[in-house]
């Protein structure tokens, strides 16, 4: 087996064809009828223009608008004055042609790649796109055509090109496994708008394979099989069914709400890193952002970013969501999370130490800059405040006091922000748990954090192997703990959330259905997953369960249980 | 030759396709158009030197036009920058 990039999800199966590289090799001599090497230049650029924009005609209808802009981007740049003109009058100085397309791409190419913006940057690589299409179309080398390629084949290449990526009839081909390229290249993001499973990143495989060789490719978990014997080609033949199986169930709960077997109404949520992930939210069918860590700031960042930063960053992920709930949860900074320039002491229990809200109470000029930003992003949608590591009533109702400051402030300059905006508590230490009653009455909503309450209430450092086997979220502790916050918040009649990766849990939705949880915030690509999950228990049935999981009195037996009684 | 500054508002910056919007609407006048920022003046007819130019939002660029449409170019140049560029 060989390991890549799981770049486009789902299985596929079938027989090998092989895109070879060919050399671009050419005899670089000095021209001596430059009005015939310029003629033949300029038939090349014709060829060129025609192909691509067929290409781009044909993307437009088959994918969508957006996947062609690549190429017209191609047109819009081989037609440019400086860029063919450089190339023809290296042409009439006595270049052949071949050289002149080369030097001129490469020029271009150094620039673009030195720049210090993402998009632009990524224009180099079409550069080097275009400069291979013209060396190609001069020298004569016909490529393999991608779209006569026989159903059932897996695509095997160094990298794919957009313009050969563009060439691919969906229903053809079962699989795409190359050496180079990511999550975020072009060939990616095609082969995830086509469906069609993808591995990316598999050192060698295109000097591993040859052509007709079979292949598995799972495009999920990023694995590749050539070659593999009955066993595995009948498990993964099984495997296949499933995934389409269930892709089919899964897309049935695209564009609906999220609500019980019995009609109850819940709230899925997304956690996000950086506003960009908003997008992928929304893409992803989720309700609203039930965790939006702010970190993403401060840690990629060499200061300390301005309100300004900041409020541009929460503004835009504000925007994408269209007024949907956006969580946002205040500088969660210290245990493992550490900042160069906030110089923060090493500590000998940095878990028990001084870290997140306790920092920025003792830091209230930096936390100060952080809340003016999430209140002034408030006035471009719905904004709530989250404030992690809460341990005693005192921290929330000092975060409270400065809030209710800066409203003063923003009221007496005239800024904008939402008057009723909320602040609660994240729920993941033992404290909180116990005084979750006292909590509730001070706070607009509740999320609880499972990883950090897992770790607290077992007393268990996650990272260490030695004890990691205590630390479960099934824990009978752990469960309890849950169980008593939800029952907290709900009896004080405020919303409560739960962002740790329990929240889609196949196994744990039943009980936080039964214990009546009310907004469950995932990774976004669980989003259907977990609205599938919900759909299948009413709160009778999780009741019964719930039951009888916390009389159990060990880890493994209520595990067990729930595993017995899941329902896929 | 006429001139004019002008602020870049939409987002992205002079990427590809304001970039080309820009240079093909600019072609269509006789005069030399260019835009300086930073120091540097670049082409405005032409797609692949806008972009190199890496201007992003907020830039403050001068925009430039010499020759017989020159006040035509400017005017026109100038209101594609305040309008977001087709962005």
């Amino acid at each position: 087996m060989y390991k890549g990039i799981a770049a486009s999800r789902g299985i596929g199966i079938g027989s090998i064809v092989l895109i070879v590289e060919h050399e671009l090799k050419y005899d670089n001599k000095k021209i001596e009828d430059t009005a015939a090497e310029k003629q033949r230049f300029e038939a090349a650029i014709e060829k060129f223009k025609t192909e691509t924009k067929e290409m781009a005609d044909d993307i437009r209808k088959r994918i969508g608008p957006k996947e062609a802009e690549i190429l017209e981007g191609h047109l819009f740049m081989i037609s440019d004055p400086t860029m063919s003109g450089e190339m023809s009058k290296m042409i009439d100085a006595g270049q052949c042609a071949e050289s002149a397309v080369e030097a001129v791409c490469d020029m271009f190419y150094g620039m673009f790649s030195k720049m210090d913006d993402e998009m632009m940057r990524q224009r180099a690589s079409d550069i080097a796109d275009i400069k291979v299409s013209l060396l190609k179309i001069l020298l004569g080398i016909e490529d393999i055509d991608i779209s006569k390629v026989p159903k059932g084949t897996v695509l095997v290449a160094k990298d794919l090109t957009p313009s050969m990526t563009s060439q691919i009839v969906k229903e053809n081909v079962a699989g795409i496994i190359t050496e180079i390229g990511g999550k975020t290249s072009h060939s990616a993001i095609l082969a995830r708008a086509l469906e069609i499973p993808a591995v990316l990143s598999v050192p060698n495989i295109t000097e591993l394979v040859k052509d007709k060789d079979s292949a598995i490719i799972d495009g999920t978990e990023g694995d590749v099989y050539i070659n593999p014997d009955g066993d595995i080609l009948s498990q993964y033949v099984i495997k296949r069914e499933e995934f389409i199986r269930k892709q089919a169930e899964l897309d049935k709960f695209k564009g609906k709400e999220t609500v019980t077997a019995d009609g109850t109404k819940v709230e899925l949520f997304c956690n996000i890193g950086t506003p960009k992930d908003a997008k992928k939210a929304v893409e992803c069918d989720g309700e609203g952002i039930g965790l939006f860590r702010s970190e993403f700031l401060f840690m990629d960042n060499n200061h300390l970013p301005t309100e300004e930063e900041q409020f541009a960053a929460y503004k835009e992920a504000v925007e994408t969501m269209n007024g949907k709930d956006v969580i946002i949860r205040t500088l969660d900074i210290g245990g493992d999370k550490d900042i160069p320039y906030l110089e923060m002491k090493k500590e000998d229990n940095p878990f028990l130490g001084y870290r997140a809200v306790r920092y920025c109470l003792g830091n209230k000029d930096k936390y100060t800059i952080q809340l003016r930003a999430i209140m002034r992003a408030s006035a471009f949608g719905k904004v709530k405040i989250m404030v992690p590591l809460v341990t005693c009533v005192d921290e929330i109702r000092s975060v409270k006091a400065m809030v209710e400051e800066i409203k003063k402030d923003f009221d007496s300059n005239n800024i904008d922000y939402d008057k009723n905006i909320e602040v609660g508590c994240m729920i993941e230490t033992p404290s909180a748990s116990l005084i979750a009653d006292m909590l509730a009455e001070e706070s607009d909503f509740f999320s609880i954090g499972t990883n950090d309450l897992t770790q607290y209430t077992m007393s268990v450092d996650r990272g260490n192997a030695d004890v990691a086997y205590l630390y479960s979220t099934f824990q009978p502790s752990v469960l309890r703990s849950i169980k008593h916050i939800i029952e907290c918040g709900v009896k004080a009649g405020i919303p409560v959330g739960m962002c740790g990766e329990a929240a889609a849990d196949p196994l744990m939705i039943p009980l936080l259905i039964s214990f009546g949880l009310t907004e469950y915030s995932v990774n976004p690509v669980l989003v259907l997953t977990a609205r599938c999950i919900i759909s299948k228990w009413s709160k009778a049935e999780a009741d019964e369960l719930a039951a009888k999981v916390l009389s159990l009195k060990t880890e493994s037996e209520i595990v067990a249980a729930l595993k017995a009684a899941a329902k896929d | 030759m006429v001139s004019q500054k002008v602020t870049v508002t939409n987002e992205q910056g002079m990427h590809m396709r304001p970039a080309s919007v820009m240079s093909q609407k600019m072609t269509t006048f006789t005069s030399d158009v260019k835009i300086v920022f930073n120091g540097n003046t670049y082409d405005c007819k032409s797609v692949m030197m806008l972009m190199s130019a890496c201007i992003k939002c907020g830039a403050e660029i001068e925009i430039q036009c010499d020759g017989p449409d020159e006040a035509e170019a400017l005017k026109a140049a100038v209101e594609m920058v305040e309008s977001g560029l087709g962005d």
